[in-house]
């Protein structure tokens, strides 16, 4: 009975969260259903048309969609354990309603069950949400019954089960070790480690060669690697197993065996839970109540680094930038996102580098020159994802504690603009390098690159400011986490109007561009109109980045002046 | 020193501010107490800077806090009734900041670091990060920020909250001290023994209003009684002791 009215807190918060939605307040969550809908059907597309793709192979198409229906399940499976692992952390031991709980009459049975579910629901919705396409798409290319799908959602029960006990049995034993708080630091740090090595073991497979025939032996051997990872002591084995006879009618397989394989380790690892949670979850919740003690290694290389960097400055201005930058690299949840951003650095870069101009039919004079060109709104979008991870959130970054800013005698215009400094240096740094990099790897004109280096140039400034002053105008002052800062709506807003100005500036670009190159493949004389064009073309590049730089800053000073509530 | 003219605040049809007419001297303490909800925090907040008047001014050693906050700023030392910090910041680094935002550099203020982080007992955990400091030990900190740059007035929120006995001691010597010293307190406090203590003059508020103003002496002098009795009986505290009554608490 108790597990069930611990249960019903739940369901009644989330209740009453839905209620509070109303008026101007439902637009939120609308845009953000409109944008799942979008990347649902995009992934129910792609899964379609790699299956019908796979289907036209003969005799190998079904081996080819087996193996990538593994493959979706190893990927789910590594997903819902590292996402279980953290949201256990907080559920088990940092939610504030614990305090509550601990102190009621309730078995610990009864808690590590609530909790469980409430695991479950949290760290599982995802995948469901977004998982339920690619089901939907090898139900459409193979024609099945509704009985796949409701084998779909009994597979999964037991899937997910497993995974939220695994998770939940590795914090629990991690925290019988370590001190909470330190563990989510680790645990963060090691997922953006496994999102690095994912992003670039996918990227370095080469996935483009899937459509170039030449060199199929070698996807057959990528498949037969693949092979290795589908261990069958896997749940994702297991479960690739129950779907695949309803699906292929020729495949040959045990089904009923892995059903109940993937039923009873679900079972198996529930039990195991609890009985763990029964020996460690009690001392360990206990001692994440402890402060810890932690002397901070003093690096003098760091500090007078730092004391290098800010001796230009003012004096308010070397405080608030030795004071970010210190947080900063005190932050796991902060620095290590560089990770990130290094492995789409060298991505972006090695994409460019293997480019095979050497087999189009198009001029590579002519291609190179347009693949700077398109260049610019790639790494325009490569900054504005990094500007909403690292300058968006440069403002909530001071969160309850900007009563201190706002008691003191810098002015918030002051502020900002030092935030603005800030994050526009390492941007523009890195715009430059990409930008060089690439139009050196492509070879392109000393036209081209002027051009490009310029534009980017300016558009980073548009893009900086964006960023700081949307950061003002949706700060989350009240965060847990730094990561969560650029997901809420005011990240997904500067989203969109960082590409409409990188989309706009590039497409006020292009026609001249091309007017320009096509005169010189053609070898023929520029109209004076065409100067005419250009004039315009660059005066409302210039009109539009302008805006962006002054806008938005204007707009977050506005906000944040008015601001009475953030604490 | 302080003026409080006409000061109004409103949130939506709740007025949490009425009309407040306050006049503070150089050198004074003043006593601001109330029940929660009073209208205290709120009138401390727009006196800082963080709130807007819905109506009246604020005017701090001459100057209006609405035309001239940065110049009302530099002569304020502010601390609020829940201190969050910079967590990852340590003590020292800290107070660095706060001393830099001021404009003081870090060799103008590195005396008067340490000074404030021996007064305040927090000379030991100097390098350690605040993430892991305990309620007292940042309420010390806050204390030690706020008096960093020599201000002309302090405005207090909850002085003592979270203080142990001796870090209540420590507080209320340091602020006699600074009233010596010529600088004006505005203190707000649930701790009726510290306004007994500390303070020149008193006032106590309920829903947005001044009901009784004075010095320790003419209030009590009214119907000889003592502070706690005189806030109870002004502010409906008495109602408590007939509730508690009429739930007939019975220890088994």
């Amino acid at each position: 009975m108790n597990l069930f009215a611990l249960l019903h807190v739940r369901l009644l918060s989330l209740k009453h969260r839905l209620k509070s939605f109303h008026g101007k307040e439902v637009i939120k969550p609308l845009i953000f259903f409109l944008i799942g809908l979008v990347f649902w059907t995009g992934t129910f597309i792609i899964f379609y048309r790699v299956l019908g793709y796979f289907q036209g192979i003969e005799s190998l198409g079904d081996f080819l969609a087996a193996k990538l229906l593994s493959m979706v399940f190893l990927v789910f499976f590594s997903f819902l354990i590292f996402s279980n692992i953290i949201t256990s952390l907080s559920t088990f031991y940092l939610s504030q309603d614990l305090q509550l709980i601990f102190s009621l009459p309730l078995s610990l049975s009864e808690i590590f069950f609530a909790r469980l579910a409430d695991t479950i629901l949290k760290s599982s919705w995802m995948v469901l949400v977004f998982g339920l396409p690619v089901f939907l798409a090898y139900g459409t290319i193979y024609h099945v019954s509704f009985f796949f799908y409701g084998l779909c959602l009994v597979v999964f029960i037991p899937f997910l089960m497993i995974a939220s006990s695994v998770g939940i049995i590795i914090t629990i034993t991690l925290i019988h070790f370590f001190p909470a708080k330190r563990t989510k630091d680790v645990l963060f740090f090691l997922s953006i480690i496994f999102l690095v090595f994912l992003f670039l073991f996918f990227r370095f497979l080469k996935p483009e060669n899937l459509v170039d025939p030449e060199r199929f032996a070698s996807i057959l051997d990528y498949f037969a690697a693949m092979r290795s990872f589908s261990s069958p002591a896997l749940p994702s084995f297991w479960a690739t197993e129950c779907l695949l006879p309803s699906l292929q009618s020729s495949y040959k397989g045990s089904s009923f065996f892995y059903f109940l394989m993937l039923w009873s380790t679900s079972l198996g690892v529930l039990v195991t839970g609890n009985w763990v949670a029964a020996r460690l979850y009690f001392q360990g919740w206990s001692k994440s109540q402890e402060s810890r003690r932690l002397r901070l290694s003093q690096s003098g290389f760091f500090n007078r680094a730092i004391d290098v960097l800010v001796w230009p400055f003012s004096t308010s201005t070397r405080a608030m930038i030795e004071k970010d930058l210190k947080v900063f690299f005190r932050d796991t949840t902060q620095w290590s996102q560089l990770l990130l951003l290094l492995s789409l650095a060298i991505v972006y870069l090695y994409n460019f580098k293997v480019l095979p101009f050497d087999k189009s039919p198009i001029p590579s004079f002519y291609l190179q020159n347009l693949f700077s060109f398109l260049n610019l709104g790639l790494a325009g979008f490569v900054l504005a994802a990094i500007a909403v991870r690292f300058v968006f959130p440069a403002v909530s970054l001071e969160g309850e504690a900007f009563w201190i800013m706002r008691t003191s005698p810098l002015s918030l215009k002051k502020f900002l603009i030092n935030k603005f400094w800030m994050s526009l240096i390492p941007l523009l740094a890195l715009a430059e390098i990409l930008t060089i990099l690439t139009n050196c790897f492509l070879k392109v004109t000393s036209f081209m690159m002027v051009l490009s280096s310029l534009t980017i140039f300016f558009m980073t400034f548009g893009i900086t400011s964006l960023g700081v002053g949307m950061g003002a105008i949706y700060p989350r002052f009240k965060h847990t986490s730094t990561a969560e800062i650029p997901t809420g709506f005011g990240g997904l807003l500067y989203m969109m109007y960082a590409m409409g100005l990188i989309g706009l500036t590039v497409v006020l670009e292009a026609r001249p561009v091309y007017l320009l190159f096509t005169s010189y493949i053609q070898h023929t004389n520029l109209p004076l109109w065409f100067y005419g064009e250009l004039s315009l073309a660059i005066f409302l590049i210039v009109v539009i980045n302008s805006a962006a730089l002054v806008f938005p800053m204007r707009y977050g000073l506005k906000n944040l002046s008015s601001l009475e509530d953030w604490g | 020193m302080i003026k409080l003219i006409n000061l109004t605040k409103k949130f939506a049809s709740l007025t949490a501010v009425d009309n407040l007419n306050l006049k503070i001297a150089v050198g004074e303490t003043f006593g601001f107490l109330g029940p929660n909800g009073a209208g205290k925090t709120t009138t401390i907040k727009m006196m800082v800077g963080l709130l807007n008047p819905t109506l009246g001014t604020v005017i701090i050693d001459g100057k209006d806090i609405a035309q001239e906050p940065l110049e009302v700023k530099k002569i304020i030392g502010y601390i609020p009734d829940r201190s969050f910090l910079y967590e990852k910041l340590t003590a020292r680094e800290f107070l660095q900041f706060v001393a830099g935002i001021y404009g003081f550099t870090k060799k103008q203020c590195s005396g008067k670091i340490q000074r404030l982080l021996r007064l305040f007992n927090l000379e030991e955990w100097e390098d350690e990060l605040i993430e892991s400091f305990s309620q007292g030990m940042r309420q010390r900190l806050v204390l030690s920020s706020a008096l960093i740059h020599n201000p002309k007035v302090i405005i207090v929120d909850e002085p003592v909250v979270g203080l142990d006995p001796k870090g209540s001691r420590l507080v209320k010597t340091v602020f006699k001290n600074l009233t010596h010293a010529g600088i004006t307190i505005f203190l707000s406090t649930h701790v009726l023994g510290i306004a007994e203590e500390l303070c020149d003059r008193i006032a106590i508020i309920q829903e947005g209003k001044v009901i009784a103003l004075g010095t320790m002496d003419e209030l009590k002098n009214k119907d000889d009684e003592g502070l706690e009795s005189l806030f109870l009986r002004l502010t409906g505290g008495e109602e408590v002791s007939e509730s508690t009554a009429a739930l007939n608490l019975r220890v088994p």
